[in-house]
C-alpha cells in the first residue's frame, strides 16, 4: 500500500500544493507540475460535459428536491502504474492523490487530507486564499498521518 | 452494465467510427451553425438592438446540447491530455486504462500504430480493455484491416464502417454485455 503524491489545485487551475510521499512516479519539475495542474483542470471541466445521456436536462421546475446533482468530472483515473483519486470539494479546490493501483479506501484518506487542510491550512491566519500552501504544521501533520499508510 | 458509446480514432486524431447505444432523442445528428450565444435581455443600455436580429435568426438554443462530433472531438482531447498526462508521471511504458465520473466510466485502449479505442460506460461497469482488445483483434483486423475493398487509411470514415464490422460489433457488445 503506497500513496505516492498529493497534489491540491485551486479553483482557477493554479497549482497550490505538490508534495511526494513515496517513490514510484517521475519526478517533474516545478514548471511541469504547473502545467499539469492546469491541463487536469481543463480535462477535469470537459468530463463534466460528456455524459451520454444527457438525463440532467435543466427543466423549469422550482422544486428545489427534484433537482439532480450536478454532473462531477473525473473522479477516479486508472493506469497500469498508478490510481489517481481526485476529490473536488464544493468550493472548487481539487485533491489529487496518486497511489498504487489497489489501493484501498482511497477515499477515505482523501477525506482526512482534507480535514487537514481545512484545520492546518484554512485556519492559519497567515494564509492567503488560492494562494501557494506554505504552511510548516500542515506539512508535519501530512506526513505523520501518511508515513503510517505506506509503512504498512 | 451498460454501454453507452464506442468510439475509434486514427493516429491522425481524426474519429474514424463512432457509434452510440444510448437514445438521444433531442441532440442534433450534425453539427449545423454554432448556437449563438444567448444574450441578455435584462441590458437597458440601447446597444444590444442591435444584435436583436441575428438573435432571432438563429433561436437562442440550450448551449449544454452537444452534436455528436462536438462530443467526439471532445473525447479525443480528453484522452490525449490525460495520455500524456499519464506518461509523464508514470514513464513512457505506461498507459492510462480509464477514469470514471459520478455519471460514466471511459475506457481506454491504443494499439502499437496509435489507433485509439474508447468506450463509454455506466459507472459499475469492470475493466474493459481487453474487451477493447478483443474488438481490435477479432473485429477491426478481421472485418476491417483485411477488406480489400477498404484503404488502407480511413479518411472522414471510409471503408471502417462496412456492414460485418457493424454488425459484428453490434453482436459482440450484445454477448459480452
Amino acid at each position: 500500500m503506497v500513496v505516492f503524491a498529493l497534489i491540491i489545485i485551486n479553483k482557477a487551475g493554479g497549482l497550490i500544493y505538490q508534495r511526494d510521499f513515496a517513490e514510484g512516479l517521475n519526478k517533474l519539475s516545478i514548471n511541469d507540475y504547473l502545467v499539469l495542474a492546469g491541463t487536469f483542470h481543463g480535462v477535469h471541466a470537459i468530463t463534466t460535459r460528456l455524459h451520454p445521456l444527457h438525463n440532467h436536462s435543466p427543466s423549469s421546475q422550482s422544486a428545489i428536491e427534484t433537482r439532480p446533482d450536478p454532473p462531477s468530472g473525473i473522479e477516479v483515473l486508472e493506469t497500469e502504474n498508478f490510481r489517481l483519486q481526485c476529490f473536488s470539494t464544493l468550493t472548487g479546490t481539487k485533491f489529487l492523490l496518486f497511489t498504487e493501483p489497489q489501493q484501498p479506501n482511497v477515499d477515505k484518506i482523501v477525506g482526512r487530507i482534507y480535514e487537514l487542510y481545512g484545520d492546518y491550512v484554512m485556519k492559519n491566519p497567515f494564509y492567503q486564499l488560492e494562494m501557494p500552501v506554505r504552511c510548516e504544521s500542515f506539512d508535519r501533520k501530512l506526513v505523520q498521518y501518511v508515513r503510517p499508510l505506506n509503512s504498512r | 452494465m451498460v454501454v453507452y458509446s464506442f468510439y475509434i480514432f486514427d493516429r491522425h486524431t481524426e474519429c474514424i467510427y463512432s457509434r452510440l447505444w444510448a437514445r438521444q432523442p433531442d441532440r442534433p445528428i450534425s453539427s449545423g451553425p454554432p448556437p449563438s450565444r444567448p444574450i441578455s435581455t435584462s441590458s437597458t443600455s440601447s446597444a444590444p438592438i442591435t444584435l436583436a436580429p441575428t438573435n432571432e435568426l438563429h433561436p437562442p438554443r440550450r448551449s449544454t446540447r452537444l452534436s455528436a462530433q462536438d462530443d467526439a472531438k471532445l473525447i479525443f482531447g480528453t484522452i490525449f491530455s490525460l495520455r500524456n498526462m499519464v506518461r509523464k508521471l508514470g514513464g513512457p511504458e505506461d498507459s492510462f486504462i480509464s477514469y470514471r465520473t459520478g455519471q460514466y466510466k471511459l475506457h481506454y485502449y491504443e494499439t502499437p500504430s496509435s489507433i485509439k479505442f474508447v468506450m463509454l460506460t455506466d459507472t459499475q461497469t469492470l475493466n474493459m480493455r481487453n474487451v477493447l482488445h478483443q474488438i481490435y483483434v477479432n473485429l477491426y483486423v478481421e472485418f476491417v484491416v483485411k477488406n480489400p475493398l477498404s484503404p488502407v487509411e480511413h479518411p472522414g470514415g471510409e471503408g471502417v464502417a462496412n456492414e460485418l464490422f457493424e454488425l459484428a460489433l453490434d453482436q459482440f457488445v450484445k454477448g459480452v454485455l
